[in-house]
């Protein structure tokens, strides 16, 4: 059963559009997640879901129901803010009653279920204290539960880790994905944190520039990215992407060449690719890796060394300027200023084409 | 308030200044209390007699029975608290109306409004008074009250409170189910109250003191302010019943107003303030 | 999610309605009014500018003129001076300097004619306090209310009495501004108390100072209830101010075009006198970037 569908959804604000025919289909329970940069749409979207803002022109649906012209309060969703937007002037235990009162729930049921919400959250002791006597990650838990007693067929997230300090993401993070398993509801998270979207999301609807550039699972967008900002973005640090010129070679996969020369064998299928035309070759770092200079498939020169422990981050510039990144053991002896050969595994590489779009290696032959 | 920028002790030269200051600033109030607190015939042969017993409360037992002095209080109390209640209400509609909706010719009539604080009493006071004389509203409460609610810079400061205001707040209680009014009233409104106090205290204050409208707007007795009603009866001083009484009267008038200051003083300095950085 | 809607009007309507009815329509009869040569009782007929005409050959309104700008020359200096005073003395979280801020600010809060009565009975020569005072000194007691070189200083010292408390307040907001951490820096520069004050307290006043100067000033200029009640103006005019002009030319003679011409005139000084006061703070913030 779908839950919710966005049908060619547009919106500008004056002249300046901010989403361009958005189409969308939510499976039932599912999390997605709205993944971009500042300014692509994501949160517009979001909000003309929430019903904060209306779409110029398409359609929502949700559960079967046309929801796009209903007033926010009646559409069935509920969105956690970002800054959590409590009431600072009620209790925890009003905050959560205000929207079942509005909504003529009786008061027996309204107690229960403040008090079914508030045992999930851990909150209990919390319930007859302000917003203002409460710590960040205290809020934000009575945000998540204000949205969970009005059992919305659709819980929307704004941005919901972005408020919180390191560790307290990380503990939450993990609380998010619990809660998830609790609640039998559809959520949507916006977010512009790609660890968040990855370890938290069924699927992922990457967006830039007004529209969606790729919707599906975490690995699917990482692994087969659809275009060149798709790849660029996702993933950290980001893919390296090197200027190329294209060859065809034996087997029916291309060869390409790097500006010094330097030949790459691919296992991407010739087949779309335009011939012998200007092409660019995109790699993970995973798929570089570090070994004694002369003795890889080209040379640089280490010019930031990056220790995480149990690998080392090596971003290494090329003779011709061009800067890749490479990945060493955690014990690498490699230093800032010294040269290192660098073993690229093509099999693994990406090729974009002039418009962007991104040609994978052939995953059967790997 | 805080500073480690002085040494924390006082220099003594510092020290004195502010102990003469006080003592200027407090001898004219003890002097008028101690006057107020004499017998008007004695006071008649020397006031010096005000430095020594006996001391009698006569003269403020003669204002509670057979004077003017109630009934002047009792018109301050209603034309003060009814300015203030309305420019409030109006403020705080006007304040919403401006922050949070938007309506055709809205940032025009937000400037239009904030050129009336360039306009000084007195460019309005005289042709006012005409007007009003013409709708015969002389000598009446809303002719006391009117003029106190054209007040742009409650407008101005309520606002900029509700500007304040995350927005977010309106949008979780729209996706509660709450109606406009709604946000407003239960919401919103809520919020302002600090700056309902600090408007309100300011309102009343300066609706309590004002002089200039209330002596041309009230002239007969029964409908005087406190503050015209002083005036009436100091400016008739050689006919009045004496120094005494007439004490008596500046010290019943302060009272009130002193106990507001006292409850009140972090608002009324915040709105002083306030109102003049604005 | 601002829509545009005309229903959004309902919200300011009732004050927008009363503004132009109590503030905005008096002021464009009052324009209006001092074009024509008007009573209090309705008469008019149209002289165009003749009443600003004679206003500046009435050497009664050059007269309050005068004594308007006597009263601000006496008042302003002397009250900014011993405001800042007060508030560097009084600049610290001690419970006395409370209740010291307490103290100046209060007679703020009384109406003209409870300082004025107050004030009376301090100034009257025969019963008044600093008679008595000065008698028991062995001293001649003053005329401060009949004497014409003594009523304008009689009222400039009631004046200061009433109003220090908002320019005090306004000192000391200041000071708290005055981030902690410049005055830490100073002192590690070895700089001594005087150069701290004269090179961080007192710039970093500048824009308080400018305030203070142009709000007293303002205030000064519409100077009316303590002439009125005091002095009466008198004797001869010698403490007539100008707002206490304009209301005897219209309550007393009942000239009410002629009235609102010299209003006018005030107008236009207050207005100047704001618009300095932007340029004086603009130009200040250019000049420290």
């Amino acid at each position: 059963m779908t839950s919710l569908s966005l049908i060619d959804v547009r919106k500008s604000y004056g002249a300046t559009p901010v989403l361009d025919g958005v189409t969308l289909e939510m499976g039932d329970c599912e999390f997605i997640a709205f993944l971009g940069p500042s300014g692509s749409g994501k949160s517009t979207l979001l909000r003309i879901i929430a019903g904060l803002e209306m779409a110029d022109s398409g359609e929502v649906w949700l559960e079967g129901k046309r929801i796009d012209a209903l007033a926010p309060g009646g559409r069935g969703v509920a969105l956690v803010f970002q800054q959590y937007a409590l009431y600072p002037h009620m209790t925890v235990r009003e905050n959560m009653a205000f929207g079942l009162r509005n909504a003529k729930v009786p008061n027996t049921e309204i107690a229960a279920r403040i008090t079914q919400a508030a045992q999930t959250l851990e909150i209990d002791q919390l319930l007859d204290r302000k917003p203002g006597q409460l710590s960040g990650g205290q809020r934000q838990r009575v945000a998540i539960g204000r949205a969970i007693v009005k059992e919305p067929k659709l819980f929307l997230l704004d941005e919901p880790l972005s408020n919180l300090d390191a560790a307290l993401r990380n503990r939450t993070r993990v609380e998010l994905a619990q809660l998830r398993q609790r609640v039998r509801a559809a959520v949507i998270m916006v977010t512009h944190d790609q660890a968040e979207a990855m370890t938290l999301a069924d699927r992922i609807v990457v967006m830039n520039d007004r529209k969606i550039q790729q919707v599906g699972a975490p690995m699917e967008i990482y692994d087969r990215p659809a275009n060149r900002f798709v790849a660029r973005f996702v993933g950290s640090p980001a893919m390296t992407i090197l200027p190329a010129q294209g060859h065809a070679a034996s087997g029916g996969y291309a060869q390409v060449q790097l500006k010094n020369g330097t030949l790459i064998q691919t296992r991407v299928s010739t087949a779309d690719l335009p011939d012998d035309g200007e092409i660019e070759i995109g790699l993970r770092p995973e798929h570089v890796t570090v070994t004694a200079p002369g003795s890889g498939t080209i040379d640089g020169e280490a010019v930031i060394v990056e220790r995480l422990g149990d690998r080392t981050l090596v971003y290494a510039r090329l003779d011709d300027g061009s800067e890749i990144v490479a990945v060493d053991r955690g014990d690498s002896s490699v230093r800032m200023g010294v040269r290192v050969g660098l073993q690229i595994d093509g099999a693994c590489a990406h090729l974009f084409d002039a418009d962007g779009t991104c040609h994978h290696a052939e995953r059967d032959q790997l | 308030m805080t500073t480690a920028a002085h040494n924390n002790r006082l220099p003594l030269t510092a020290l004195f200044g502010v102990l003469l200051g006080a003592a200027i600033m407090v001898a004219p109030l003890v002097w008028t209390l101690l006057l107020s607190l004499k017998s008007n015939s004695e006071l008649m042969r020397d006031s010096s007699a005000a430095f020594s017993a006996p001391y009698t409360l006569e003269n403020y037992r003669a204002i509670l029975v057979g004077s003017d002095v109630p009934r002047w209080l009792l018109n301050s109390i209603i034309v003060s608290l009814g300015t203030t209640a309305a420019v409030l209400m109006l403020c705080s509609l006007a304040g919403y109306g401006f922050a949070r909706l938007d309506f055709p010719f809205r940032r025009t009539l937000f400037v239009f409004v904030l050129l009336g604080l360039a306009i000084p009493e007195q460019a309005v006071i005289l042709p006012r008074h005409q007007l009003f004389a013409t709708l015969g509203w002389h000598n009446s409460y809303p002719g006391l009250i009117l003029p106190g609610l054209a007040a742009p810079f409650g407008v101005f400061f309520m606002t900029q409170y509700f500007r304040a205001i995350p927005k977010d707040l309106d949008e979780a209680a729209m996706l509660d189910g709450a109606s406009r009014l709604d946000v407003f009233w239960r919401i919103l409104l809520p919020l302002t109250l600090p700056a309902q106090a600090t408007l309100g205290v300011f309102t009343f204050l300066g609706s309590w003191n004002d002089y200039w409208w209330p002596l041309i707007s009230a002239t007969t007795s029964d409908k005087y302010t406190l503050t015209v009603g002083l005036a009436a009866a100091q400016m008739n001083y050689a006919q009045t019943s004496g120094l005494g009484f007439l004490m008596a009267q500046a010290v019943f008038a302060s009272i009130p107003i002193l106990i507001v200051y006292i409850i009140f003083q972090k608002q009324i300095v915040q709105a002083m303030a306030g109102a003049a950085v604005r | 999610m601002m829509e545009r809607r005309v229903s959004g009007m309902v919200f300011v309507l009732p004050f927008i309605g009363l503004y132009c009815f109590l503030l905005i329509l008096p002021f464009v009869m009052g324009l209006w009014i001092s074009f024509h040569r008007a009573d209090l009782f309705g008469s008019r007929h149209w002289v165009g500018l003749d009443n600003y005409v004679r206003l500046f050959a009435d050497p009664v309104f050059y007269q309050a003129m005068g004594t308007t700008f006597t009263l601000a020359v006496l008042i302003v200096p002397a009250l900014t001076l011993i405001t800042l005073l007060l508030a560097l003395a009084l600049n610290r979280a001690s419970r006395s300097a409370a209740i010291f801020r307490g103290l100046f600010f209060s007679s703020s809060v009384l109406s003209v004619t409870i300082v004025t009565l107050i004030w009376r009975f301090v100034l009257t020569p025969d019963s008044g306090l600093i008679a008595k005072l000065l008698t028991a000194m062995g001293i001649e007691p003053l005329p401060f209310l009949s004497d014409p070189n003594l009523t304008v200083p009689a009222l400039a010292i009631t004046t200061i009495w009433w109003g220090l408390g908002l320019p005090m307040m306004l000192f000391l907001a200041g000071l708290q501004q005055i981030p902690q951490d410049m005055y830490e820096a100073a002192s590690l520069d070895g700089a001594n108390r005087w150069t701290t004050f004269f090179r961080i307290t007192l710039p970093s006043l500048r824009r308080t100072t400018i305030l203070v100067i142009m709000l007293q000033t303002a205030a000064q200029l519409q100077i009316f209830g303590q002439a009125q009640l005091l002095t009466q103006g008198g004797p001869s005019g010698s403490s007539r101010p100008i707002v206490l002009y304009i209301y005897e030319v219209a309550f007393g003679r009942w000239e009410l075009g002629y009235a609102i011409a010299a209003a006018e005139v005030l107008l236009l000084l207050i207005l100047a006198l704001m618009l300095a006061q932007y340029w004086l703070s603009t130009r200040g913030e250019e000049v420290q970037r």
